[in-house]
């Protein structure tokens, strides 16, 4: 071997196999299954979006026939997709908004020891291990016309009470909101009280030295330091609640009509019951915009925290 | 409707595809008569042995196994003839069970996929005309001709599922038409019956229009002393199967004969406000509760109708219900046209047996399809009192354990419905066609929107769909599913 073939397989190039530096040759075929499992689905889901494609029509997907942005025009025309966008949107707003509060109060409750804290920890959580379809069907028999909820008014009021929740097309959407309320209060409940309990003591131990009162530190304090945990806990939740579909299709499949039609349930009814496949793939991108601008917006805070 | 790039080829395709099923059909109506006979040794009744003994013919010793994919709940139907045909040809059966609402998406995945994962599928028949557009049904045609005997489907009380453009895709094997429940007790009743009377100048009786059902619903409606009027659906699957049988008693197709909607016209409109108003008698969970719910409901014995199918009957005659041998049973009710009773019962649901388009046995299929049809084979699996699958041929009614099942009341009225049933509506796109009819019925029964409005939307809805869906493609389909409404009916719809 000549010095210089000496010097190339011993210096810094020595790491080159077929001149990949190793780093990259190392991390390539993670990097090339990831881009496998996430790019193509995503390439995909772009091209039928602008084909008018159903599986029905006889052609394989990538034979679809191009129509353009034609499916997009239709689908700011689509009022039953805009309303399930909306109340979407409102669904997420209440249930998260709801969620935090209660996850803030009962934090504040276990940030003391007292007997039985952590069965009561256990307790609290036990909601989010159910099967949402289990816990859908729980709050289906709990809002019955001849379900506990009507018998609990019909004791209280003193007389037969058997109001039709789910087929209202204002309440309706109020037992499923609730379902989801309850069961994942106990999520953000975790993330909360996980924040609490990892915040700086010095800073509260000051105030409370200074006379400072228990709602002025919570408000002063304690808020302020948990944000960036705060921002993360609605994010996650924001992100899952988009999604909101067992209950729907549980409680109500949507109705009466459409009003309870969430995003994920007209997603299903296109592809599943009209087999739009293209129509549906533009919506679903339309969403994925939403959501990661909701989610953008979300995370500001956290980047001027850091900032 | 938006004018899309790329509609003119569209429009041609479809116009060469119409012009192929029209010469196809070679005149409406006439293609079971069209098609050729060939030499054909089965018989009705030994069509069974016939094809068990092809198909081993066929097999020639190899180890073949056919995979069917079925709905969940149907191995009852369909393993005791499969177990049959194995002992008989040698041929193993597989079995893919997929949840009740979800097979017929799972067929057309499989036109996507092409793994052959399944040789034949029980998809619901309304969704025959999408998996036909796939690709992924076999058209039998050329099977039929060399295997099935002449009188075959004749025999068969419903068939207009079976063929989508004039030719054969399936063999239907489950009697799905509805049919009304009443409780006898309180039809007989002389005081009810004399208060009835009374009130609307005729007799209480099972009723034969639409008009004496609500006002026999009305009548018995008593909330406060735990009576109900009915159980009739309002729930979203469910609802627009009743305004079908409504809208079609007035004398109305839904399209006309250029596929342009018909529903809503005075009829579509006043089939929606008795619709809505009937709403009014029904139990308190009538627009939530779904199929299981309603049997468990109506066999309480506190609500005065229901309607259902055979499934109906099989739980409301078993231990569970409290209404066993207190029932009275009906076609469901007509109207009056040109003042003579028009009735329209109607055949909503139903299983047939299909062969995928990418099984690499389709003839050993089909040979299966047409073995577990036939009347011998069939009616063994109809026996199954927990499966899904009601009497379909004449030889059913005949048989003493499936009357057990039933009570022969019952089957005498089942068999009539069957015989005289209207169609679903066929057509590729089925699914959207009926999901706009029923969100917007249910938006009109809870007082979203107006009868009105609701059937205006809807018929606006079903214009888009036809135009997206290829309108001269789907007039090919629509006249001929218009000639081959029964006999008893087509003459008098407009």
């Amino acid at each position: 071997m000549s010095t210089e073939a000496v010097q190339r397989h011993s210096g810094p190039d020595a790491r080159k196999g077929w001149g990949i530096p190793i780093g990259l040759a190392s991390v390539l075929p993670a990097q090339i299954t990831v881009l496998f499992v996430v790019l193509m689905p995503t390439l995909i889901v772009i091209w039928l979006s602008l084909t008018d494609w159903q599986p029905t029509a006889g052609v394989p997907w990538y034979r679809a026939e191009f129509i353009w942005l034609w499916n997009f025009y239709d689908l700011w025309y689509d009022e039953r997709f805009l309303n399930s966008v909306v109340r979407t949107v409102f669904v997420v707003a209440v249930c998260v908004g709801i969620e935090l509060l209660l996850a803030l109060a009962l934090a504040l409750l276990f940030l003391d020891e007292w007997p039985w804290r952590k069965l009561a920890v256990s307790v609290i959580i036990l909601p989010m291990m159910i099967v949402p379809v289990d816990a859908a069907n729980a709050f289906f028999m709990l809002f019955n016309e001849r379900g506990p909820i009507n018998h609990l008014i019909s004791v209280v009021a003193g007389r037969p009470y058997e109001f039709s929740w789910l087929s209202h097309p204002l309440w309706a959407l109020i037992p499923i909101m609730l379902a989801e309320i309850w069961q994942w209060t106990p999520l953000m409940f975790l993330l909360v009280l996980t924040g609490f309990m990892n915040l700086p003591e010095n800073q509260v131990r000051a105030a409370l030295a200074l006379g400072a009162s228990p709602p002025r530190i919570l408000f002063r304090i304690m808020l302020p330091l948990l944000l960036p945990v705060i921002v993360v806990a609605l994010l996650i939740r924001s992100i899952e609640t988009f999604k909101i579909f067992d209950p729907v299709y549980i409680l109500t499949r949507g109705g009466p009509g459409a009003a309870t039609e969430t995003i994920s349930m007209f997603m299903y009814n296109g592809a599943f019951v009209y087999f739009r496949i293209g129509y549906i793939a533009a919506a679903a991108l339309i969403v994925l915009v939403l959501v990661v601008s909701i989610c953008m917006a979300l995370a500001r805070p956290i980047k001027r925290f850091q900032g | 409707m938006t004018k899309r790039p790329g509609m003119l080829d569209i429009t041609r395709r479809t116009v060469l595809k119409s012009g192929a099923a029209a010469a196809m059909l070679g005149g409406a109506g006439s293609f079971l008569l069209a098609r050729p006979n060939g030499a054909r040794a089965a018989t009705l009744e030994n069509v069974h042995i016939e094809a068990a003994a092809k198909a081993k013919e066929l097999a020639q010793g190899r180890s073949v196994v056919l995979t069917i994919l079925e709905p969940s709940g149907s191995l009852g139907n369909v393993k005791p003839v499969a177990d049959k045909w194995t002992e008989e040809t040698g041929i193993q059966v597989k079995y893919v069970e997929v949840p009740l609402g979800e097979i017929n998406q799972k067929i057309l995945l499989e036109a996507v996929s092409k793994t052959g994962a399944f040789d034949i599928a029980l998809p619901a028949t309304f969704g025959v005309p999408d998996l036909v557009e796939s690709g992924i049904l076999v058209n039998l045609d050329q099977y039929a001709q060399k295997y099935e005997p002449e009188d075959f489907q004749k025999d068969a009380l419903y068939t207009i599922g079976d063929y989508y453009k004039g030719s054969l895709y399936g063999y239907q094997t489950d009697g799905d038409t509805y049919v009304m429940f009443y409780l006898k007790d309180w039809l007989d009743n002389p005081d009810e019956q004399k208060a009835f009377a009374d009130k609307n100048g005729y007799e209480l009786k099972v009723p034969e229009t639409w008009q004496q059902l609500d006002a026999m619903m009305a009548h018995f409606n008593r909330p406060d002393k735990g009576m109900f009027g009915g159980a009739l659906y309002r729930t979203q699957f469910f609802i627009a199967w009743e305004w079908w049988v409504r809208f079609h008693a007035k004398g109305f197709y839904p399209f006309d004969d250029d596929m342009n909607p018909q529903i809503n016209n005075e009829a579509g409109v006043a089939a929606v406000e008795e619709l809505v108003a009937a709403s009014k008698h029904l139990y308190p969970g009538a627009r939530t509760n779904g199929l299981f719910e309603n049997f468990e409901a109506f066999g309480q014995g506190d609500k005065f109708c229901n309607i259902g199918w055979g499934g109906t009957q099989k739980y409301l005659n078993s231990e569970k219900s409290k209404v066993r041998g207190k029932l009275a049973f009906g076609p469901t009710p007509g109207g009056m046209v040109k003042d003579s009773l028009l009735q329209t019962p109607y055949f909503n649901w139903g299983w047939n047996y299909v062969v995928s388009s990418v099984s690499r046995e389709p003839e050993l299929a089909y040979l299966f399809t047409l073995y577990a049809c036939s009347p011998t084979m069939s009616t063994i699996a109809v026996r199954d009192p927990g499966g899904y699958f009601d009497p379909f041929r004449g030889a059913h009614y005949k048989d003493s354990e499936i009357a057990k099942t039933y009570t022969e009341e019952f089957l005498v009225v089942h068999e009539a419905s069957m015989r005289g049933s209207i169609p679903d509506l066929y057509l590729k796109g089925q699914g959207e066609y009926f999901d706009i009819l029923r969100v917007n019925l249910q938006a009109a029964d809870v007082g979203e929107k107006s009868p009105k409005d609701a059937i205006d939307e809807t018929a606006q809805a079903w214009e888009r769909i036809t135009r997206r869906m290829g309108k001269r493609s789907q007039l090919v389909q629509w006249k001929f599913l218009k000639s081959i409404y029964p006999e008893t009916v087509r003459d008098r719809l407009v």
